[in-house]
């Protein structure tokens, strides 16, 4: 037993010995001479005349592909027994743990690879307009990437997204389990509508209660029902706010719906200057008067009084006298 | 006569639904009309014209309770539910009825159920255009061998060649997977990614619909070396507890790459070449065949023919791992195991080999590692080979004699 062995392997070196071109790298054959890419005169199939070797050789490097493999050499079957141990370490292998380990985007290519199989299979699933499919926010790019941890083309991952947008049109009634599975792999944690805002409550005593901010203003306001008294800080709307201006924006919410005569305000502000303040008792009264009565909000939105103004003061900047301003061009 | 069929059959529908409209119409005008909004309150006069409006319109069908407009989106959409359901169980009860259609080409049998290699004929290969090649001005003289004739200036493969180099490579397949190979499907042009994907899954083995990664092979730890890789044995059942042995381990190769456009693969044959890696390739007339180690002279153009021979070549493999899976069952081992594994219980032994092999000289590791034999060793071995060959070369031909 042992004694073939060697003797293989012995006439394995021999046959090296023998032939040292067989174990060379096959580039190095000297083979391009010969192939002077003249078709054979017996068939000619070319139309076009035949030009010398040397104008054609032009073009990419050549190689010269792998040997054939030579299947009767290389029987390695190693089928002797030995300890329960040793059978288990002599039949390990390693093996890619995806089929798409030569893509280098191994997840990315199997969660494609996925998706597309399982939109052929619900392909004919009835489906609904893209405006009434269920409102979902897919993870960016950025996420997934993060999530795979491999670098995805802009292209590819688009193309995913579409077909998972095609897979959210499917009719909701008809939606299988597998494709609501598969999708929640692909969305972000937080969904459109998952944050609902609080409505508010009216207390034991009748009151409701807002909050809104203008500019660095910003103001709570009680709402009950009652006769059309107003108190901010503790004195009244004519007493805190000199310009009629101000005093029509604080309680435009209720004089826009002709409400002015069924509450009492009890506003507290703070921050900003006298216009930042109105307008911030302006949005805490609509969103108070809200909670009284909920129907009011397309009339108070057209009143422009739901809104919350974004608008702040811009920073300075460097170089700049203000924040847009740039100093005085002098030329020397 | 028909107005009053008519009106006999839907009279009595009509006076439910009068009735029933001023109840709905005092409810939504319950809310504050001059707080509805003016599109809201136009919408709902809409809507309120339209249910006034149904009961004096001819009912579509009999059973116009299912499409009235006024259904709410969940009432529609479990009505879409219900058709849905019953539009499958029609199908299923005559959807086998009418007439015998003749056998003909449908597309999707030749990636649900593609051919095997036993079922390699010149009229598959006909009816799949693999024997279209290219203009004849921009062929490649190495393929005259291939080349049946020209045709309206293009040229014709030989099928016959086709056939019989196709079920070479599909033998050469089948062989690698039979001793667990890494055979890699690689198919990068439009269309190729579902033949590829589905004859990687056929021959347990890996695919590449993408653009190749120049350097995958040759510079393989930087571009595949995050790649995660397993240990499995004969059975191809995933062994745990190997994971930090596998990190800093060389990234994996292909064993043999079967590429279905050669002519865009130019980098992914050149590092094969570079590496020893065989390569099969569908050769067009205008390919160079030399590129590959088994070349299949075929009609790379055509969707169809790639599908004919991924599919051959995936049924190969798959009749390859079947062969070996067969032999893991009888407990035999067909390849080379993993060197350096340890098992996870037993790293305490690992080391102390790794240090008792620390203990040797350099040049002996060396000789361990490279199974180098000394020259004398040498001698005597191939003295002792020469003697057994020569005793067994007498044998056969007392045999023979």
């Amino acid at each position: 037993m042992a004694r073939r062995e060697l003797a293989r392997s012995a006439w394995e070196t021999i046959e090296f010995l023998g032939h040292p071109r067989r174990f060379q790298c096959p580039r190095k054959t000297t083979l391009l001479p010969r192939r002077t890419l003249l078709p054979p005169a017996a068939r000619c199939l070319s139309t076009t005349p035949s030009r010398p070797a040397e104008l054609t050789t032009e073009g990419p490097e050549r190689f010269t592909a792998a040997p054939p493999i030579d299947f009767g050499k290389q029987d390695a079957g190693d089928s002797g027994d030995g300890s329960p141990q040793r059978v288990q370490l002599r039949s390990l292998r390693i093996v890619p743990a995806s089929p798409s380990y030569f893509s280098a985007k191994p997840t990315f290519n199997d969660d494609f690879i996925h998706l597309s199989a399982l939109l052929r299979k619900v392909a004919t699933l009835p489906t609904i307009p893209n405006a009434e499919a269920p409102k979902v926010a897919w993870k960016t790019i950025d996420q997934y990437r993060i999530m795979v941890n491999e670098p995805v083309k802009t292209q590819r991952f688009h193309k995913m997204l579409h077909i998972l947008r095609r897979l959210n049109t499917i009719n909701p009634s008809l939606m299988p389990d597998e494709v609501l599975g598969a999708m929640q792999r692909y969305k972000k944690d937080s969904q459109p509508g998952d944050v609902k805002p609080n409505s508010g409550a009216i207390d034991e005593l009748g009151r409701a209660k807002g909050v809104g901010r203008r500019k660095t203003s910003s103001a709570v306001a009680f709402l009950v029902e009652g006769e059309g008294e107003v108190l901010v800080n503790g004195k009244s709307l004519a007493q805190f706010f000199g310009r009629l201006h101000d005093r029509e924006s604080a309680v435009w919410a209720l004089k826009s719906t002709q409400r002015l005569d069924k509450y009492n305000v009890f506003g507290l502000v703070n921050g900003g200057g006298v216009t930042g303040q109105a307008e911030a008792l302006t949005l805490a009264v609509a969103k108070a008067l809200l909670v009284h009565e909920p129907a009011l909000k397309p009339a108070l939105r057209r009143a422009g009084c739901v809104t919350r103004d974004p608008r702040k003061v811009e920073r300075k900047k460097a170089g700049h006298v203000k924040a847009r301003k740039m100093p005085t061009w002098v030329k020397r | 006569m028909i107005i009053r069929q008519h009106l006999a059959r839907t009279g009595s529908r009509a006076l439910v639904r009068s009735s029933s409209h001023p109840l709905r119409r005092f409810l939504s005008a319950e809310t504050d009309a001059r707080h509805v909004s003016a599109d809201d309150s136009i919408k709902q006069l809409h809507t309120l014209d339209t249910q006034l409006d149904t009961p004096s319109l001819p009912p579509a069908s009999t059973n116009d309770s299912h499409t009235h407009p006024s259904a709410t989106p969940a009432q529609l959409s479990a009505q879409v539910a219900e058709q849905y359901h019953q539009f499958k169980k029609q199908q299923q009860l005559i959807g086998k009825l009418g007439s015998d259609i003749t056998p003909h080409y449908q597309p999707h049998t030749l990636l649900n159920n593609p051919p095997s290699p036993a079922d390699v004929t010149l009229e598959l290969l006909l009816a799949s255009e693999a024997h279209q090649g290219h203009a004849t001005s921009i062929w490649n003289p190495a393929n005259a061998r291939y080349i049946h004739g020209i045709r309206q200036g293009t040229h014709i493969i030989s099928l016959e060649v086709t056939a019989a180099h196709l079920r070479r490579a599909a033998k050469v397949v089948q062989e690698v997977s039979r001793r667990a190979g890494m055979v890699l499907f690689v198919g990068t042009r439009d269309g190729q990614d579902r033949a590829v994907v589905r004859a990687a899954e056929l021959a347990k083995g890996y695919h590449l619909f993408e653009r190749w990664i120049p350097g995958s092979i040759t510079n393989g730890q930087q571009i595949l070396g995050r790649c995660k890789t397993k240990v499995v044995n004969e059975k191809d059942v995933e062994i745990d507890g190997f994971d930090e042995q596998l990190w800093g381990r060389p990234v994996l190769r292909p064993d043999l790459v079967v590429c279905l456009n050669p002519l865009e693969n130019y980098v992914l044959l050149h590092e094969c070449a570079l590496n020893n890696i065989p390569t099969i390739g569908v050769i067009d007339t205008n390919a160079d065949p030399t590129w590959v180690t088994y070349p299949i002279p075929a009609n790379d153009d055509s969707l169809r023919c790639i599908q004919v021979i991924a599919g051959v070549l995936g049924r190969a493999g798959e009749l390859g791992q079947k062969a070996r899976l067969a032999a893991a069952e009888r407990g035999e081992v067909v390849y080379s195991p993993a060197k350096g594994l340890v098992l996870p219980g037993d790293e305490d032994k690992a080391a102390a080999d790794t240090s008792a092999r620390e203990q040797l000289s350099p040049d002996e590791q060396q000789k361990l590692d490279e199974g180098i034999v000394d020259p004398d060793d040498l001698a005597t071995m191939l003295d002792e080979a020469a003697h057994h060959e020569g005793k067994a070369k007498s044998d056969r031909i007392k045999v023979v004699s």
